[in-house]
């Protein structure tokens, strides 16, 4: 029985043993609870602990327009496409102006381009991936900020008055920036999944169609006014009053095409406030728009808004990256002259020939704008792979209009110019022309203004101002600035067969498109994600 | 209660005996074969439940037997012995090396048990079976061997491997095995310099492998089993003193070549103007004639050295030391693996073997040359151009280039592949410590039970340094030269595992329990310095979130009447990578087994010696994900490239991260159904299993709704797959007498991948090529196997010639574009085989490996990206471009790159080794105990395909020139002592 008892006890000692174990071992479940050691990454209370982060996360917003990921031009924070493709500016660019008449790129075999240069691109596009997802992440961007932003949250964490006054205007920014991204979207997609900042983070979208981000866009630009600062007063890179009004302008002109209505008057009374009360002026020489330094010399003037773009700071495969690497010929090998390497890109960006006779004739021989090398090149392209045919472009550059380069060889210091005054003077004319009211002789002495700064002598009378002569003026001055598709929509060109490019439809001398091809496909993968989303007609 | 009244009857039994006491018997347990002391040798009276084991020297002594007692001597991997006690009580008894198989000791997960007992899918490869051949890295030593397991080496030296166990289970999270050293689950990923997470493990310190299959095996493992485990058991000390010199010399060659155009050739080629519309400057052409691919490679030389010693220290720790040495060439030039290891490994026991402390200790200096480009530079650049031109200012290499007033001018294009080489040093350096201590306690009131703790750690600590040479023409004319960069890694694993197993047999059924729980974190942190010489560069520090999984599990094994057998685990196991709703998983399994050759009607039988019937079930889980703080809600600021300016200052622009806080496991369920079998007095042994592994809430880069998150795709758990296979393993003792031995081992694997259901039914595209950037050949899609190829159905002409360009139109729609792309084929295997052979004829032995790979498809990106006629300019030189070119006549890239008549069956057989020794036994006849083995033999023998590039064993379906390997001839001594 002792015997019993002792066993009894040792038995009771090791299930004691084992209780200990077990509690002890329990209590270290508590390392499961992990913090971010990496020095880039905070979680969110300890960041906005420290009041600079307002601004910090405003400029992230801005950045998404210029970065594609935090780790480097190789980093992106969307999937389903070339990290450095998928930079805003750069889709942007594809499928304005890489989809029309102006430019052609050599390298097919870069996924997505050559659906997008020959018209060919079905929902599985990856630059279209890229566009409807980059842009759909600003305005993810944008209303975390405005959620984080607001009274009960700031009041929550003691900001002091004087970032609650800054944080005032960098509201109105963040949804300038949300209200641009969904103009984009009606533009190129005509619907977008739509969120405000009163949608908690992974909540399926409602979808908004063009009219309802007609009115949305409007009522939100006009809302911001009151908040945003004065043109030209607020630090370079941020939105003013007169962005809001540029992107106006915009969705007004183009208002036909959105909603099937007109809305011209309303066009020119935007120009007219950025012309009359935006304060800018054109650069002093054309080329200035598109140099190294952009943001300071000249240009700074005429700039209305730049997606940034920096060889030191701000690295990407942005469209001035692009293009300036790009329009470096394949014999010409010009790169040392632009600031990249001699041979760039080995000849990546070409011109299609109706373009380039835009520029025919001695009008437009020393016309500042004129930048195409022909040499000995063949102007059609017959093979888009062949990099010795068709003319190419020097327009972009990353040297500097006070001599030197920019600071890095690839990665160019060259802003790309979103929208610049030129761009609103040829939409006053065309406003006018349109019936939007205004004065016919102001809108001549815009694009004249155009002219004698590219010291082109060969001026017009308000006799030759016509739409024609509009569109046409506007290839001249803004191509490859992203608004050739759009252009081309407004004057009934892009679809259909009554103006055929080289390589539209993929046909060598072009071809009718259907109309569909006026909106892009939802790509599919959104399409999925999202149970709300529709594809557009035809696709 | 009625476990513990049982457990009382034994110990009162126990008791019992005392009374009766008759005499003592005292005795040494040697192994026959080597004469050394066995420890843990189990002496029992027959019929009694008297019983002892020895100790570490082999001796043992039992009270209370008497004359006529018949003591049952076992040993697990030895045979059963029992000796009838005579008048002598003093016992010397000599134990065989049992050559069942059936004995063999397989270590499982927390435990061992015998292949005849186990009831799961689980193989054991140990010395023995181990591959002969140029064995470098430890994996290498498995190829082959094992129905299910693929083993992928490059021809790099030291190279890491694809290690796959019936194929994986994920899509996107890892596929890696989980791989146990001595008791220490590793990372599966390897650190900065290294060549691979076992490139630093010397594999002449592995004692045996298991591999465990099925979710029987790995459930123990719970969140980490899904792609099965590798348990690698290092070797340990012995009392006996011992003294083993390794050494192998290896001189390899790459045999094949790339079939490109000879210098004469070429000319030949650019004198047709074979390009469309355009016309060659013939005058680029140079005078010279060289083989670009004869000028990287290399013949190489290698060897291998090790010496181990056993013996006990202080007559009390027997321990184990080893010192090996490794230095491999690689077959490209400057290309180089070297390798230095220090193992430890010491084993006392105490308190008459209730105590049995294992401590392994294992230092590793791993040091590499990489070649800074492979053999794609070699087989584009211009082979009419010299190796060297002296006036060159590229430090005397030849290189395209022009004098001008302004200076040297570097034409655009490829650059001397040579060169190349020669001038960039990028070197990784590792010092890796891991090892174990680990404490097994019998407790002296309940000898049935104990307790194992067992203490790991790893840490490696890597580092690379990359230069170029100031005179290379990487980026010659901008305004930096070249790279310069170094950076380092710091990679620490740490262990805590603790378990009881309790084991205890009855009249009818025997019990063996086990419950524990672990404790392992892991950390990640290091530093890259970027490009020096960038004027813009951006250094980072980067540290990883630690990772810590904490485990607690139980196995419950139960055999009834020796024929019936049951085995239940289950594991609770705990991840940082979820938020505290997600984290714990449960992770159960069942297995059943029945030996049916035990039964009455079977005892007997002349034809079947063993029959095993078994089937298994159970849950294993997925957590390896690579962001390890997915759940939280956080911010990033970008690295120095990556910020904002306002009004040109740089702002640290910050952004939310993705985020998904419902992220939890995947799961993966498999069920097995598996016959063992013995034949003619197991002369024939083997298995045959079927199984179906079923992964659901696939861990998955899915889309999400745009504008709903701070991306547009984040890991989330949706999708299916499911892995069907059938697995078959023969061993045959075809001879087997005094002086001759004829062994065979052959296995076959089926394998059926397919995915069951993708996230939102989207098609993910995957599979990146050469050609184009970004471009994707390969797609998941619902239906198909992973990694299917998704191409354009090509057309011929009349003549059968392939029309470049022309691409059916699978929708009918009239356009040719994405749209009309579909799947052809997919890089897995249908089926698999492996064969071995060894033979022994008196003191002759020869061995050879075969593998063969049946069904397995490879997309050939070299002739996709390669063989066309525009391509024979490269920018603004002359590049070469493969032969294969006349096959097809085409002439641009990104017309014909994603053509499905790039898709080629690789299937193939290959003889991975064949070796011949001798073994002089005793020639130094002073010492009692000598052997020298004399032995050679080549590697990579042969390789039959029809596959028309360099090699048809490629990573993953996409052949773009790997490392090529090497046909070796080896020369070694094994010399023991």
């Amino acid at each position: 029985m002792k015997l019993i008892m002792k066993t009894n006890f040792k038995i009771t000692k090791a299930i004691a043993f084992l209780l200990i174990l077990i509690v002890t071992f329990s209590s270290c479940t508590n390392d499961l609870n992990i913090t971010p050691q990496d020095d880039q990454t905070l979680l969110g209370e300890d960041f906005f602990a420290n009041e600079s982060s307002y601004k910090e996360l405003l400029a992230g917003v801005y950045a998404n327009l210029s970065l594609t990921g935090i780790n480097g031009p190789g980093s992106s924070n969307i999937a389903g496409l070339d990290a450095g493709t998928s930079q805003f500016g750069r889709v942007l660019l594809y499928l304005q102006t890489l989809s029309a008449d102006q430019m052609i790129w050599s390298y097919e075999n870069d996924p997505g381009v050559r659906e997008i240069q020959r018209n060919l691109w079905t929902s599985q596009n990856p630059i279209i991936v890229g566009m409807f997802s980059r842009t759909h992440v600003t305005i993810a961007f944008a209303n975390n900020f405005l959620r984080e932003t607001t009274t009960e949250k700031l009041d929550a964490r003691n900001v002091s008055a004087a970032t609650r006054a800054e944080i005032v205007t960098y509201r109105a920014e963040a949804r300038l920036l949300r209200a641009m991204s969904y103009y984009y979207m009606m533009d190129l997609f005509g619907k977008a999944n739509f969120l405000t900042e009163n949608d908690p983070v992974n909540t399926t979208p409602q979808v908004y169609d063009r009219a309802q981000l007609f009115d949305f866009v409007e009522s939100e630009l006009v809302a911001i006014q009151g908040d945003l600062k004065d043109p030209r007063t607020n630090e370079h890179a941020r939105a003013d009053k007169a962005v809001a009004w540029t992107i106006l302008a915009k969705i007004y002109l183009n208002a036909q095409v959105y909603i099937g209505q007109d809305k011209y008057a309303e066009c020119l009374a935007a120009c007219k406030n950025i012309i009359d009360n935006g304060g800018f002026s054109l650069a002093s020489n054309y080329l200035h728009n598109f140099m190294a330094d952009n943001d300071v010399n000249s240009a700074d003037n005429e700039i209305i808004f730049p997606i940034v773009s920096d060889g030191t700071h701000t690295q990407n495969y942005g469209p001035t990256t692009v293009m300036i690497n790009g329009e470096v010929g394949s014999i010409e090998a010009n790169g040392a002259a632009l600031g990249v390497g001699a041979g760039g890109w080995g000849g990546a960006l070409r011109l299609r020939k109706q373009f380039v006779q835009l520029f025919n004739g001695p009008a437009f021989a020393n016309d500042d704008r004129n930048t195409i090398i022909s040499g000995t090149r063949p102007i059609d392209i017959i093979d888009i792979s062949d990099k010795d045919t068709g003319y190419i472009l020097e327009k972009y550059s990353n040297a500097k209009s006070s001599g030197g380069f920019g600071s890095d060889q690839t990665f160019v210091d060259t802003d790309f110019p979103l929208f610049r005054l030129a761009d609103v003077y040829l939409m006053y004319a065309e406003a006018h022309l349109r019936g939007g009211g205004g004065m016919l002789n102001n809108a001549v002495s815009y694009v004249n203004l155009l002219r004698t700064r590219a010291n082109n002598t060969n001026t017009i009378t308000s006799g030759d101002l016509t739409l024609q002569f509009i569109l046409d003026e506007r290839a001249r001055e803004l191509h490859w600035e992203a608004h050739r598709r759009q252009d081309l929509i407004r004057y009934g060109l892009f679809t259909g067969g009554n103006y055929n490019w080289a390589w539209k439809g993929n046909g060598t001398n072009g071809v009718a498109l259907p109309a569909h091809y006026k909106l892009y496909p939802i790509p599919s993968a959104s399409l999925a994600s999202n149970p709300n989303l529709s594809q557009n007609t035809g696709y | 209660m009625r476990k513990f009244k049982l457990l009382l009857t034994g110990i009162l039994l126990c008791f019992s005996f005392t009374v009766f006491a008759q005499q003592t018997v005292k005795g040494v347990v040697k192994e026959k074969a080597t004469g050394e002391g066995l420890p843990g040798v189990s002496v029992v009276v027959k019929g009694t439940t008297n019983g002892t084991s020895t100790d570490f020297d082999g001796n043992f002594t039992l009270k209370n037997v008497k004359t006529g007692d018949i003591l049952v001597i076992t040993y697990l991997g030895f045979k059963e012995k029992e000796v009838t006690l005579g008048t002598s009580f003093d016992l010397t008894i000599e134990l065989e090396e049992s050559t069942e198989r059936l004995d063999e000791i397989v270590v499982v997960g927390y435990g061992t048990t015998t292949v005849k007992d186990a009831t799961g899918s689980v193989e054991a490869i140990t010395t023995k079976d181990f591959n002969k051949g140029n064995i470098v890295t430890p994996e290498n030593l498995l190829s082959g061997r094992v129905a299910g397991v693929s083993i992928t080496t490059s021809g790099a030296p030291g190279s890491g491997s694809q290690i796959r166990i019936r194929g994986g289970s994920s899509i996107n999270a890892s596929n890696n095995p989980l791989i146990v050293i001595d008791g220490l689950p590793i990372d599966s990923n390897g650190v900065n310099g290294s060549r691979g997470i076992l490139a630093n493990i010397n594999p002449n310190d592995i004692e045996s492998f298991s591999i465990l299959k099925d979710a029987s095996a790995t459930a123990i493992y719970g969140s980490r089993a899904s792609n099965g485990v590798i348990i690698i058991t290092t070797k340990k000390g012995k009392s006996q003193f011992t003294l083993d010199y390794d050494v192998q010399h290896s001189f390899g060659e790459v045999v094949d070549r790339v079939n490109v155009h000879s210098a004469n050739e070429f000319r030949n080629l650019i004198n047709s103007q074979p390009i469309n519309n355009t016309v060659i400057d013939v005058s680029l052409l140079g005078n010279a004639n060289t083989d670009w691919q004869n000028e990287v490679l290399r013949s190489t030389h290698s060897t291998q050295h090790n010496v181990t010693a056993k013996g006990s220290i202080f007559n009390k720790i027997p321990t184990r030391l080893t010192f090996g040495f490794s230095d491999q060439e690689g077959a490209i030039l400057t290309s180089n693996f070297k390798r230095s290891n220090v193992s430890i490994s010491m084993n006392p026991s105490f308190f008459e073997d209730h105590l049995k402390i294992n401590l392994n200790y294992n230092r590793a200096f791993e040091n590499s040359r990489f070649a800074a480009s492979g053999i794609g530079a070699a087989l584009r650049y211009d082979p009419t151009q010299p190796v060297y031109d002296a006036a060159s200012p590229f430090d005397g290499f030849y290189q395209h280039y022009t004098n001008t007033v302004n200076g040297v001018v570097l034409s655009n294009g490829g650059t001397n592949p040579v060169a190349a080489l020669l001038q960039n040093n990028n070197t990784g350096k590792v010092f890796r410590q891991y090892g174990n201590l680990q404490f097994d306690y019998k407790f002296h009131f309940l000898p049935e039970l104990k307790a194992v703790v067992n203490l790991g750690y790893d840490k490696s600590n890597g580092s690379y340094n990359n230069f170029g040479s100031l005179n290379s023409p990487a980026s010659y004319n901008a305004n930096f030269v070249g790279n310069e960069s170094f950076g380092n890694q710091v990679k620490e694993n740490k262990l805590l595992d603790g378990y009881l197993n309790y084991k205890k047999d009855f009249k009818d059924i025997k019990t063996d329990f086990t419950a524990g729980y672990s404790y392992q974190q892991f950390k990640d942190s290091g530093f890259n310095s970027g490009n020096l010489r960038n004027p813009n560069n951006s250094p980072d520090t980067f540290a990883a979130t630690d990772v810590v999984l904490i485990g607690f599990f139980g196995r419950a094994n139960f055999s009834f009447f020796d024929k019936y057998l049951l085995t239940l685990s289950y594991r609770r196991d705990g991840t940082s990578r979820f938020s505290a709703k997600n984290r714990w998983g449960n992770f159960p399994a069942a297995a059943v087994a029945w030996k049916i050759s035990d039964e009455d009607f079977l005892k007997g039988s002349k034809v079947i010696s063993n029959l095993k019937l078994r089937a298994s079930y159970g849950i294993t889980g997925q957590q390896d994900i690579p962001n390890n703080e997915i759940y939280l809600s956080t911010y990033r600021f970008g690295n120095t490239g990556s910020q904002f300016l306002f009004d040109g200052n740089p702002i640290q622009s910050t952004i939310p991260q993705p985020n998904n806080p419902d992220i939890r496991w995947e799961e993966t369920a498999t069920i097995e159904f598996g016959i063992d079998y013995g034949l003619f007095d197991n002369k024939f042994t083997g298995s045959l299993g079927v199984f179906q592994k079923n992964s659901t809430d696939l861990l998955f880069n899915a889309p999400v709704a745009d504008g709903s998150n701070f991306t547009n795709s984040i890991t989330q758990n949706i999708g299916e797959l499911q892995v069907r296979g059938l697995e078959f393993t023969l061993n045959a003792d075809i001879i087997s007498n005094e002086d001759m031995n004829w062994n065979v081992n052959f296995n076959a694997t089926l394998l059926d991948r397919e995915i069951k259901e993708l996230a939102l039914n989207q098609d993910v595209t995957t599979g990146g090529v050469a050609g184009g950037t970004g471009n994707t050949v390969q797609l998941f899609r619902e239906g198909f196997a992973p990694n299917s190829f998704y191409v354009y159905k090509q057309l011929y002409d009349s003549t059968g010639a392939p029309i470049e360009g022309a691409y059916a139109d699978l929708d009918g729609n009239g356009i040719i574009n994405g749209e009309d792309r579909y799947l052809k084929e997919d890089p897995g295997a249908d089926v698999t085989l492996g064969f071995q052979s060894s033979f022994n004829y008196k003191k002759f032995d020869l061995a050879f490996n075969m593998r063969a790979s049946i069904g397995n498809y490879v997309y050939n990106n070299v002739n996709s990206s390669l063989s066309q006629y525009s391509l024979l300019l490269d920018q603004s030189v002359l590049g070469n471009i493969p032969t294969s070119v006349s096959n097809t006549n085409f002439q641009v890239t990104s017309d014909v790159i994603l053509s499905d008549i790039y898709i080629e069956n690789a299937s193939f057989l290959k003889m991975d080794n064949i070796t011949l020794g001798y073994t002089f036994d005793r020639p130094i006849k002073k010492y009692t105990k000598n052997s020298i083995r004399l032995w050679a033999g080549v590697q990579n023998v042969f390789t039959i395909t029809n596959y028309s590039g360099l090699d048809p064993e490629v990573f993953n379906g996409i052949d773009n020139l790997i490392f090529p390997r090497s046909r070796t001839f080896l020369l070694g001594a094994n010399i023991k002592f």
